[in-house]
């Protein structure tokens, strides 16, 4: 492709701290393309458009954009060079109307009173250009995601941008939104605009790029039209040498065994379960089911269909309206918290940040959050922290978590080493059952491999889990089962042998409902 | 947090002490070169305010026990604020609580005076401990059950606390024969043993310092301890992992509530012997720069408040011999205690 | 108890209302952005002092107020440069401003003053009637026969109301309250934004303070504010940040605060140090039923770090 490069990255550096997340990129943008930057957590994909948007400063490196040296300080500067960037987790505010939140930080200079007229004549006129169906005044908490994803979109439309950057954009679809969503972007495309589509899923970028570039640890490696590059020679870009793709359950492309029957009776069973989400709803209607020891269940569904209140109700971090929970034949009901985690419960919330550590205690502390009431770390109230310093040194050698020891401040960790040491928590633990929401959400390529390998080793030994995520590959790959959830309700559960992603995805937009 | 990393980072050395030292003596120097242009700039004679503020406290016999007694109240203010900050939770009801405390204290030593001292003493500092708890009972509650910011809550019960006292030693058992009011003597044995007797200087100073160590042992090496800081740390994460965290602030508030009413307590059995409007003076205000400054460090704690009382000593002296307002040393401290949240920043940087 | 009494109560009520509207719009303007601002009450004595010693020492309550509306500003952009630039924790500087302010105003008085036998005093607001309106019968002296600080701070209220919901600029201002990342990404200036609504607030605030000795007395005297400044964060609170809301919720407290000092020991058989606990009973019990359905700005006291991997 002879064209001059629409936009062009230079030997991007950034560094957090002791962390090096960029070293030294070179990108190339043209014109008229969709763009795929390729790689797993961690390889610096969205750090890189994060320079190029100017949320982030590089430390070192050039940006050309229209053939011109650029300093982009800010996203203002961004958009004046005609950027855009839809992020993996919308930047909304949720008592706002799709108008006013598309408008934002655009200068708006109606006097005496703001009436946005104009604005909502505009917007329509581009949701009907590109496909992006919104209502204007509609206020945005109350969208479902898809829906919300556009609104983003539209955000950067609206600016003229004529450079668009989407970052994991299919995160929070349903394999039909997805579709949708690529048909948007081909008529992007075709009316004169660039793409660059960060992911980490091979599959995306085959179907709708026409260039795929692929960084690993803050390198880029390799860049290469579509129709030339040959599967295996990304995912070996993604990986490099630390996973042997034969033995990679990422990539082999060997397909598990489904769990064995079992005579024994479940060690969680769920019965009409209903849970009160905001505003009086119902966000868990009557949801029931069970696991089997040995099993491995999946919830798959879009984000906000109840997933994050179901968990919190089995462990009563929320209170449940109605229904009947056993764990391991025992009636849990009105346990508290504690008395659940340590009847063999382990968790690993959503949200790390606002759930899982604790960034300003050592990383020792949020190692035995938890188990500090038990032995070794505790004897009758009093901690031993010898034993806590040496148990914690240990985990930190297993799970491979970078820090500088037990006693650093855990708010130097990484996301992926905070998520490894969420992991490290609950697979220590020792617990029948592990309650995972994104088991793996952060971690790069290696490590979620490792993660896997530990889980399924858990599996061996006769231990269950539930892992609810936004991933559905993730589940397909694991899951003994796969159960979905929509609008609070288990709209349907497929055992292994009949895992079928569009039936999936049907279940997942509520299209069905199946028994 | 400050207490257990210290014990984590077995084996700190004497230089580690100096690095951490540091700031905190920058601070204070760059918070008296402050002031001291100013008050030069003004006509005072700088160094001699200095000295009046610094080495007043140690020129006498009298000035340090002054001191000393001082420190008691600032001492269990200061616990009666960072015990529940630790949890996050802020306690600015310290004097409400104190007025209580000591009011309680005073009640007892007043309806009971025949009582023998080994009775009577322990019955009105527990008296005092109740009602401190007591005051704060409602914020606590308005805590637990509507999540109501406590900062709010606390700081109405001071205001509900002045009228109280003022109605007890105007009108419950006022002392007629003083100018101020103040009620009757409380009997004998309310009196805190002495332990010096010239100059006076009773035995809460024990009792403040048991506590002070017990905060510290308790804080840096207990269960219930590191649950309070976890929770303090990220109250969402601590829920999520078992800890009861709502009873946890409800907890630490009251014994937070428990400590200044016995501050209160000690303030009229061990000084004044009976209760006197103002006897909560400054200390509430104090005792929270000193909570601040010392920044979740129960060893150090009891250094700051110790130093605190000196510059509050210092500042009197400074007013009557000077005559240099004693808000000028306030302003001191409100400086050491921003330049050591300044000292935070640049080690952050680097 | 006659037409004139009620008439008087309601005098003294819209009177008593104007530091509360002023420090409670000044925490939510602020809030609004999220910064929660706990120094209210040092900042109100700061004001009340400097603006006394400015009028004093001036002969003028205009350089009064100036002084004091400056010596706000300084405190709101104090607590913002040390919370939104610095990023410690908004609480903690909240507190040790509160406490400078405290001292602040002291020493202030102190040096410029002194210890006097006969406190000094300086003129108070004059009465401004309101031409046409002042004439009207029983609404005439309540609302519009009182000094301009009384009329200001009704139409700043108003202000602001037209200001946050149908303005572009405060659009901006609310989204930065709301979801600050979110504002970040869109090109507005999250910092500015917080500085400048800091600022204004803590000026609100100061003006509150000077208006204290400048209405009844004409004296400064150590405890003037009598905890208005706490109560003005409940107020903002109560009034679920929005100016209309806290407008009818200064009205509420005035009254309270007029009833428990005005009500006549006798009347009631009750001690009168009860009544004067009324205020903060009130406050107290208000916030209760308010909390439950009350908004607040998603962002109120949370810091923002555009490059932190660690905020949500």
């Amino acid at each position: 492709m002879a064209q001059p490069a629409l936009v062009e990255l230079k030997g991007i550096q950034k560094s957090f701290g002791q962390v090096v997340a960029l070293g030294g990129v070179d990108l190339g943008l043209a014109p008229r393309e969709i763009h795929g930057l390729l790689g797993g957590n961690g390889a610096g994909k969205t750090t890189l458009m994060n320079v190029l948007y100017g949320l982030y400063r590089p430390d070192a490196g050039e940006i050309r954009v229209r053939g011109r040296p650029v300093e982009i300080g800010s996203p203002s500067d961004a958009i004046t060079h005609g950027i855009g960037m839809v992020h993996q987790h919308f930047l909304q505010i949720g008592d706002f109307s799709v108008t006013q939140n598309i408008v934002l930080g655009t200068a708006l200079r109606e006097f005496p009173v703001l009436r946005l007229d104009a604005a909502r004549r505009r917007i329509a006129e581009l949701s009907g250009r590109f496909g992006l169906e919104v209502d204007p005044k509609a206020s945005v908490e109350e969208l479902p995601m898809g829906v919300r994803q556009r609104v983003e979109i539209l955000k950067a439309l609206y600016r003229g941008v004529d450079i668009l950057i989407l970052d994991e954009p299919t995160t929070n679809l349903t394999p039909q939104e997805v579709d949708r969503l690529f048909d948007s972007l081909r008529a992007m495309v075709d009316q004169g605009m660039s793409v660059v589509f960060i992911t980490h899923k091979l599959r995306e970028v085959m179907k709708v790029c026409d260039r795929v570039s692929v960084l690993r640890d803050g390198q880029h490696i390799l860049t290469a039209p579509i129709g030339e590059a040959d599967e295996g020679t990304l995912v070996a870009g993604m990986v490099g040498e630390q996973v042997d793709l034969r033995e990679s359950l990422l990539f082999s492309g060997t397909d598990l065994e489904s769990a064995p029957a079992t005579d024994e009776s479940p060690c969680l069973e769920v019965t009409g379960l209903s849970v009160p989400g905001e505003g009086g709803v119902l966000a868990v209607q009557e949801a029931s089911f069970q696991v089997w020891p040995g099993e491995i269940l999946g919830f798959a569904g879009v984000a906000g269909n109840g997933q994050r209140e179901l968990v919190e109700a089995l462990l009563n971090i929320r209170e449940a309206a109605a229904g009947r929970v056993l764990l391991a034949g025992e009636d849990i009901r009105g346990w508290s918290t504690n008395a659940i985690l340590s009847h063999g419960v382990a968790y690993i919330p959503e949200d790390r940040v606002s759930d899982g550590y604790l960034p300003t205690v050592t990383v020792a502390h949020n190692l035995i959050l938890g188990s500090q009431r038990s032995q070794p770390y505790a004897r009758r109230g009093v901690l031993a922290w010898d034993h806590i310093h040496r148990g914690a040194a240990g985990l930190i050698e297993t799970y491979n978590i970078q820090t500088q020891g037990p006693g650093d401040l855990a708010a130097y960790l990484s996301g992926g080493n905070v998520q490894r040491l969420m992991i490290a928590r609950a697979f220590s633990g020792g617990g029948q059952l592990l309650l995972a929401h994104n088991l793996t959400s952060g971690l790069d390529i290696p490590s979620v491999e490792s993660v896997y390998d530990r889980l399924l080793a858990r599996r061996a030994a006769g231990l269950s889990a539930v892992l609810l995520s936004d991933d559905l590959d993730e589940l397909l790959l694991l899951c003994d089962r796969i159960a979905v959830l929509y609008r609070g309700s288990i709209a349907g559960t497929l055992k292994r042998p009949d895992f079928d992603r569009y039936q999936l995805g049907r279940l997942m937009s509520g299209a069905i409902a199946h028994g | 947090m400050a207490d257990q990393a210290v014990t984590l980072q077995a084996g700190a050395g004497v230089r580690q002490l100096r690095d951490r030292l540091l700031p905190y003596l920058i601070a204070v120097a760059a918070a008296f070169a402050v002031v001291g242009v100013v008050i030069g700039v003004m006509g005072f004679n700088v160094p001699r305010a200095f000295t009046t503020i610094l080495f007043t406290s140690f020129r006498s016999p009298n000035g340090l026990a002054q001191t000393l007694s001082k420190f008691v109240p600032l001492l269990l203010q200061a616990l009666a604020f960072t015990l529940p900050l630790a949890a996050g939770k802020f306690n600015i009801g310290g004097e409400g609580q104190l007025i209580v405390g000591g009011t309680a204290a005073a009640a007892v030593g007043i309806l009971f005076p025949d009582l023998p001292q080994p009775v009577l003493l322990p019955l009105a500092l527990l008296a005092g401990m109740i009602a401190g708890a007591l005051w704060m009972l409602g914020p606590a509650w308005l805590l637990y059950r509507f999540r109501i910011n406590e900062i709010l809550t606390t700081v109405l019960m001071n205001f509900v606390a002045f009228e109280l006292i003022n109605f007890a030693s105007t009108e419950i058992w006022p002392d007629p024969a003083a100018g101020h009011p103040t009620t009757v003597p409380i009997g004998a044995g309310a009196h805190m043993p002495m332990l010096l007797q010239q100059p006076p200087l009773h035995s809460g100073l024990l009792l403040a310092l048991l506590i002070a160590a017990g905060a510290y042992f308790f804080m840096g090496r207990t269960t219930f301890g590191y649950e309070l800081v976890v929770t303090g740390a990220n109250p969402r994460a601590a829920r999520v992992h078992g800890i009861n965290v709502r009873a946890l602030f409800f907890a630490s508030l009251l014994v937070g509530g428990v400590l200044a009413g016995l501050s209160g307590a000690i303030e009229v059995t061990g000084n004044y012997h009976r209760l006197i409007e103002g006897l909560q003076s400054n200390f509430l205000l104090l005792g929270i720069i000193i909570g601040l400054i010392a920044r979740g460090n129960h060893l150090a704690l009891p250094f700051v408040a110790f130093f605190i009382a000196v510059l509050d000593v210092g500042a009197s002296a400074l007013q009557r011999t000077l005559a240099i307002p004693s808000e000028m040393v306030f302003i001191v401290m409100g400086l050491i205690l921003i330049f050591v949240l300044l000292s935070d920043v640049i080690q952050r940087r680097r | 108890m006659d037409i004139s009494d009620v008439v008087g109560f309601a005098r003294l009520v819209v009177l008593a209302m104007v530091p509360y509207t002023l420090a409670a719009q000044g925490t939510m303007l602020a809030g609004r952005t999220g910064v929660f601002n706990v120094a209210q009450e040092g900042i109100m004595l700061l004001g009340a002092s400097v603006g006394f010693l400015g009028a004093y020492l001036f002969d003028g309550l205009g350089y009064g107020l100036l002084l004091a509306m400056i010596a706000g500003g300084l405190f709101g952009l104090a607590l913002s440069y040390f919370t939104t630039t610095l990023k410690l924790d908004q609480f903690v500087i909240g507190l040790a401003l509160f406490f400078i302010g405290l001292a602040l105003s002291t020493l202030l008085y102190k040096l410029f003053v002194g210890v006097t036998l006969e406190p000094p005093i300086i003129p108070t607001l004059q009465r401004v009637s309101v031409p046409l309106l002042g004439g009207l019968p029983l609404l005439g002296p309540i609302l519009f026969q009182h000094n301009w600080m009384v009329y200001a701070s009704i139409l700043l209220s108003a202000l602001l109301y037209y200001f946050l919901y149908h303005t572009g600029a405060g659009l901006e201002l609310r989204a930065v309250g709301e979801n600050p990342k979110a504002a970040d990404s869109l090109g507005v200036n999250v910092a500015w934004q917080r500085h400048l609504a800091s600022m204004i607030g803590g000026m609100l605030i100061g003006l509150a303070g000077a208006y204290l000795p400048m209405v009844y007395t004409g004296a400064f005297t150590a405890g003037i504010a009598r905890g208005r400044g706490w109560i003005a964060i409940a107020l903002a609170f109560f009034g679920g940040w929005t100016p209309h809301w806290i407008l009818v919720g200064s009205l509420f407290f005035a009254a309270v605060e007029v009833l428990s000092l005005r009500v006549q020991i006798g009347d009631l058989g009750l001690p009168h140090q009860l009544l004067r606990t009324l205020p903060y009973l009130a406050t107290m019990a208000l916030m209760t039923f308010a909390f439950r359905g009350a908004k607040q700005p998603r962002f109120l006291g949370l810091n923002y770090d555009r490059e932190s991997r660690t905020s949500r």
